[in-house]
């Protein structure tokens, strides 16, 4: 992010729909109490694949907030944008009446990475079953992954920028920095983040490919980063959208500034190669420090990538005392995502999320069902921890090469 | 040839672009558009395909060009009456 800083991005709301909480405040209670939601995958049709343990959204019904006739035309990964997006408004306080005056001062930034499986099968079953007469219209555009940027700028009239970032997993973080940076050229307001819903059986068996995935039936022994157990990753549905904005605007708007999105940085290494990764993500935190012009010191909490491969842990936390030195031995580490999945390009933005409101509630939450640590690293564990932060890094990797971080700063109210 | 009702096309509605629309609505209103009625083009074309599928046979081009649900009865009805 080489812009001017003269015009910090700011969060100002959060809208969450996960596997542990369908709102922000649910979302947050359980994760800084260690609840894992992690569980044996129930999702029709996915009975008898090799893949057992998931974290599934299952108090979430799209129809109690999504209109019927945006709901036919989306798929499951929609509906959790449409949503989670509502939900963020609704927390920056932007009602329909105060965008719809300006609807060229607000846009839409996501990241997917697997766009809409379930929608896609269900029409493809249809092509191949009955024929291509009986593939409705939708198809064309429910499937596709930028369908929730679509779907949620046209749902609410914006107007505004609006793009998706492909960047694999990290691919969250950069849709929130793509965000930042468009706040920096002028825009007020951009409603970002990302939602997945790879949890249908098309989807899954596309996932079945991946070295990195575990295939542990114990839902607690299932995804364990950074412990001798470690033995992949166990996937996620759901996501988050955030509201980011431009400082002044909240201000003018009397709306408190949560976080800042103060630094960024972004590196490929190649798909599955762990040991490289080391010297990516390594170099994506020190573009981020320098970015945001901190020092590594000032770093008070890392939200960890964790993917749980034993190759890819090794290298993160060799990463973190590349670019913090011994700092890295004593900054707190968390990954609260070992309870409820990883969500692909999801999973940072959720991390976002929980690390402006760790910021927030001056507690750093745990990584469940991690116990035995075998690096050099100060990750919480069973609770969580009271500790004033105010600055978090989060980290992300994709299984296809992407390394990305991104710093956070508290804010300063209003 | 079975005419198509504003019953059979308030069904369509529903189950192809999710909007909920009474008959009697139709009825009174048919000149009330289908974008105001919240179905999009898309939408339409898959009315159109659920009525060539129910009924068996191709509807004309136009018909998913139609912009309020009575342009499009007339022009659906008027082309299954010259089939029959």
């Amino acid at each position: 992010m080489s812009e001017p800083q003269d015009r910090p991005a700011a969060i100002t709301g959060i809208g969450v729909v996960a596997p542990n909480g369908t709102s922000t405040d649910t979302f947050w209670k359980a994760t800084q109490e260690g609840v894992s939601v992690l569980d044996r995958v129930t999702r029709e049709g996915c009975e008898n694949l090799p893949l057992k343990v998931a974290g599934e959204v299952r108090a979430f019904d799209p129809a109690d907030t999504i209109e019927e006739r945006f709901l036919v035309q989306t798929d499951r990964f929609t509906h959790y944008a449409m949503a989670a997006a509502d939900f963020a408004l609704a927390d920056a306080r932007l009602g329909q009446a105060d965008t719809s005056a300006s609807p060229y001062s607000i846009g839409v930034v996501t990241a997917a990475g697997s766009g809409g499986g379930e929608f896609g099968q269900r029409e493809l079953q249809r092509l191949w079953g009955k024929g291509s007469r009986f593939v409705g219209p939708y198809q064309s555009i429910a499937w596709f992954y930028a369908a929730s940027t679509g779907q949620v700028s046209i749902r609410r009239g914006f107007k505004g920028p609006c793009s998706v970032v492909a960047s694999d997993e990290a691919g969250g973080l950069d849709a929130l920095a793509h965000a930042a940076r468009a706040v920096r050229r002028g825009t007020d307001a951009i409603v970002a983040g990302s939602t997945e819903a790879p949890l249908a059986p098309y989807s899954m068996v596309c996932q079945l490919g991946y070295d990195e995935l575990s295939r542990e039936t114990d839902p607690t022994r299932a995804y364990r980063p950074f412990t001798d157990a470690a033995c992949g990753f166990v996937p996620a549905e759901g996501g988050a959208m955030l509201v980011v904005e431009s400082a002044a605007a909240a201000r003018e708007r009397g709306v408190e500034v949560r976080a800042v999105i103060a630094g960024h940085g972004a590196t490929f290494t190649g798909a599955s190669r762990w040991d490289r990764s080391r010297e990516g993500l390594a170099e994506a935190i020190r573009k981020a420090l320098a970015d945001a012009d901190c020092a590594p010191e000032e770093v008070d909490v890392v939200f960890a990538d964790a993917l749980g491969v034993p190759a890819a842990d090794r290298a993160e936390a060799l990463a973190l005392a590349d670019a913090l030195g011994a700092h890295a031995a004593r900054v707190p580490v968390t990954a609260p995502k070992t309870g409820i999945g990883r969500g692909y390009c999801a999973a940072p933005v959720l991390d976002t999320a929980a690390a402006v409101l760790a910021m927030e509630h001056g507690l750093i939450p745990p990584t469940p069902n991690v116990f035995d640590v075998c690096h050099d690293l100060d990750l919480v564990t069973g609770r969580a921890r009271p500790a004033e932060a105010r600055t978090a890094l989060v980290l992300s990797r994709g299984l296809m090469g992407s390394n990305s971080a991104l710093l956070l700063r508290h804010g300063a109210g209003k | 040839m079975p005419q198509i009702t504003v019953e059979e096309l308030a069904t369509l509605m529903k189950k192809a672009a999710g909007v909920t629309v009474s008959p009697q609505q139709l009825q009174e209103r048919p000149d009330t558009g289908f974008e105001t009625l919240g179905v999009d083009s898309l939408g339409l074309l898959g009315i159109v395909g659920e009525l060539e599928n129910a009924h068996g046979t191709p509807m004309p081009v136009d018909a998913e060009r139609c912009k309020t649900p009575q342009q499009f009865l007339n022009l659906v009805n008027t082309t299954l009456m010259a089939g029959a």
